[in-house]
């Protein structure tokens, strides 16, 4: 019999954003068993699944007892920030390792974390130089009031003034208000070129509906004049706001469903024969996928779930995924990943409006970025006439 | 709304004075993910021939005269590595005009937070200095502004507030300080001013 080695999987899957939880652990739970099933690996990895229930108070309770009573050592968990940076000190006391695959906003290097998700030069950065040549550099932001939505938005706001643009207003929203009217009325009087959404769960699907219920009567309000871009949106939430609002947005992420590549029409074949029932894959299932690997090929190649060997196995190291080919890097810890912009369409699906295939090296601190050289760019390329406004070539 | 730049440390180059344990070796990871290169010194201190942007310190460690510069004066911002928080020991390191500091054993988080607090210290505390150095210039050149005002108002036989006028024109139209200008005031200055002034206003009438 094989040896056993258990797996922490640390999601929400009830409560706020527990639409992304789910995803990720069913990502990480398809992988955990493909991996079992497979002659390649002369151990099981067995998952330890814990349900903190959105409830932050639960986060470093249950990360003792994944670490201190269920043995577990590595842990592919949390989705927000703030999760995060609650379990890092039970992380760092009990030698474990968190596999963190949720985009975020930047600024921290863990060494107990190996993140694999995108951060800010992965995602605001690339987002913003193809949006702002192409719509106009005026931004209307707003977030949900958590460290998510302020950094991204602060980051944002830095990026657009550089480009001699405005932020015509900035408003959040606490969880789960649904109190979008006065955004609506803010983009309606200020009239940005688009609107950063950062809020998350039913405050972005009830901005995504209320945008569309003001576009019956203004055509200001329509996508190709003025839309709505997320760093985080992603295939899992579209049926959650209605593929009618949703249409014709966009978002950034360094995977949709639709990304034309060997690699991942192979995995959408297979994931179709074991799976026939799910309708979309998401970013966050796809990365919840990918890292388990990450995980498992590291435990394969140094034969031990210890952190140190491990870190030191998947460290420097490419992976093929059906992300495509991604490295994990040695000094950041964060993962090198493409960066793709879809736009929504009336099926709920993202069709791939720019693609940057080749993974792109994180950058958590923004060491390597220079906003005035990203403003110059794009300076270089906003229309001379107009100062904006160069229409979506379809 | 004014933007906080993403501060940015990239070339930078930081000198330790600690000894090259474990917890330095995380700090000089988490420096070179900053984009900052680092330098340990111990046990043997070498400041005079070391170019450094920010000196990182043992405050559990450090004594008088470490440094080579004026006490409370460091030229870069100083960061204490602190374990013990003996009030002795905090109160040397107070002393020494530290921009911040940073508790052992040193974590991969809290070196940013850290950096950017210290050098916005460090920027902070360079322009107060600056700016009490100007008042404080300005006050001791107080007498001379009295004996200008004096001489204006003898030969024009005008009030205070007048006088405070004519100079002040004067100094504005030659782009300088009320203060540089009046220095140079004596009683043939004094005079041509007041003619200046005189035929302006019958100019003007």
């Amino acid at each position: 019999m094989s040896r056993k080695i258990p797996v922490g999987l640390l999601y929400s899957t009830t409560g706020a954003y527990s639409l992304l939880g789910q995803e990720c652990l069913d990502g990480a739970l398809l992988a955990l068993d493909e991996i079992n099933r497979s002659a390649d690996y002369d151990f099981q990895l067995v998952p330890q699944i814990e349900n903190p229930g959105a409830n932050i108070n639960e986060y470093q309770r249950l990360t003792e007892k994944m670490t201190r009573v269920d043995g577990c050592r590595q842990i592919i968990g949390t989705l927000t920030s703030i999760s995060r940076k609650e379990i890092i000190p039970i992380l760092e006391k009990n030698d474990a390792l968190l596999w963190y695959v949720a985009p975020y906003e930047g600024f921290e290097c863990c060494e107990n974390v190996i993140y694999t998700g995108a951060c800010p030069n992965q995602h605001i950065v690339p987002l913003f130089e193809h949006i702002i040549p192409r719509f106009g550099k005026n931004a209307y932001l707003c977030g949900t009031n958590y460290v998510w939505g302020w950094e991204v938005n602060r980051i944002a706001r830095e990026l657009v003034q550089a480009c001699g643009g405005q932020v015509t207003g900035e408003n959040y929203l606490p969880f789960h208000s649904r109190d979008v009217e006065r955004m609506i009325e803010t983009v309606r009087e200020t009239r940005p070129n688009f609107i950063l959404n950062n809020l998350i769960d039913d405050s972005s699907y009830a901005l995504f509906r209320a945008y569309y219920s003001a576009g019956k009567t203004d055509s200001f309000f329509h996508p190709e004049n003025c839309p709505i871009v997320s760093c985080n949106l992603t295939e899992c939430e579209l049926s959650r706001i209605g593929h009618d609002a949703a249409q014709g947005h966009l978002s950034i992420s360094p995977y949709f469903e639709k990304i034309a590549t060997a690699e991942n029409s192979l995995f959408l074949d297979e994931l179709s024969r074991k799976e026939p029932k799910r309708h979309s894959v998401s970013a966050f299932f796809i990365n919840g996928y990918a890292t388990t690997y990450y995980l498992a090929k590291a435990i394969k190649s140094c034969g031990s779930d210890d952190i140190d060997a491990v870190k030191q196995s998947v460290l420097g190291r490419k992976f093929n995924t059906p992300l495509g080919q991604t490295e994990i890097n040695e000094k950041t810890h964060h993962t090198a990943l493409p960066s793709y912009i879809g736009q929504i369409n009336s099926t709920g699906k993202f069709d791939i409006v720019s693609a940057a295939a080749e993974a792109k090296i994180a950058d958590p601190y923004l060491v390597k970025f220079d906003t005035a050289a990203f403003a110059k760019q794009i300076s270089g390329q906003l229309d001379p006439l107009s100062g904006s406004h160069l229409k979506v070539i379809k | 709304m004014k933007t906080f730049r993403t501060p940015n440390f990239l070339g930078q180059k930081a000198l330790i004075l600690h000894r090259g344990d474990e917890n330095i070796r995380r700090l000089q990871r988490q420096l070179d993910r900053l984009g900052i290169s680092s330098t340990v010194s111990w046990p043997d201190y070498d400041l005079k021939n070391t170019t450094a942007d920010l000196v990182l310190f043992d405050g559990d460690n450090a004594y008088d005269d470490l440094f080579p510069w004026t006490k409370g004066l460091p030229p870069v911002p100083l960061i204490a590595l602190i374990s013990s928080e003996a009030p002795g020991r905090l109160e040397w390191m107070l002393s020494q005009s530290i921009s911040a500091h940073l508790v052992k054993p040193v974590q991969s988080s809290g070196l940013f937070s850290t950096l950017v607090i210290a050098y916005a210290n460090f920027e902070r505390s360079k322009e107060l200095e600056q700016q009490i150095g100007e008042l404080e210039s300005r006050i001791s050149r107080r007498p001379v502004i009295f004996k200008a005002l004096l001489l204006v108002m003898e030969h024009g036989e005008v009030d205070e507030e007048a006088a405070y006028g004519i100079i002040r024109t004067a100094a504005m139209n030659s782009r300088v300080s009320i203060e540089d200008f009046c220095q140079t005031v004596n009683r043939q200055v004094a005079l041509s001013l007041i003619e200046k002034h005189l035929s302006g206003k019958g100019a003007a009438s």
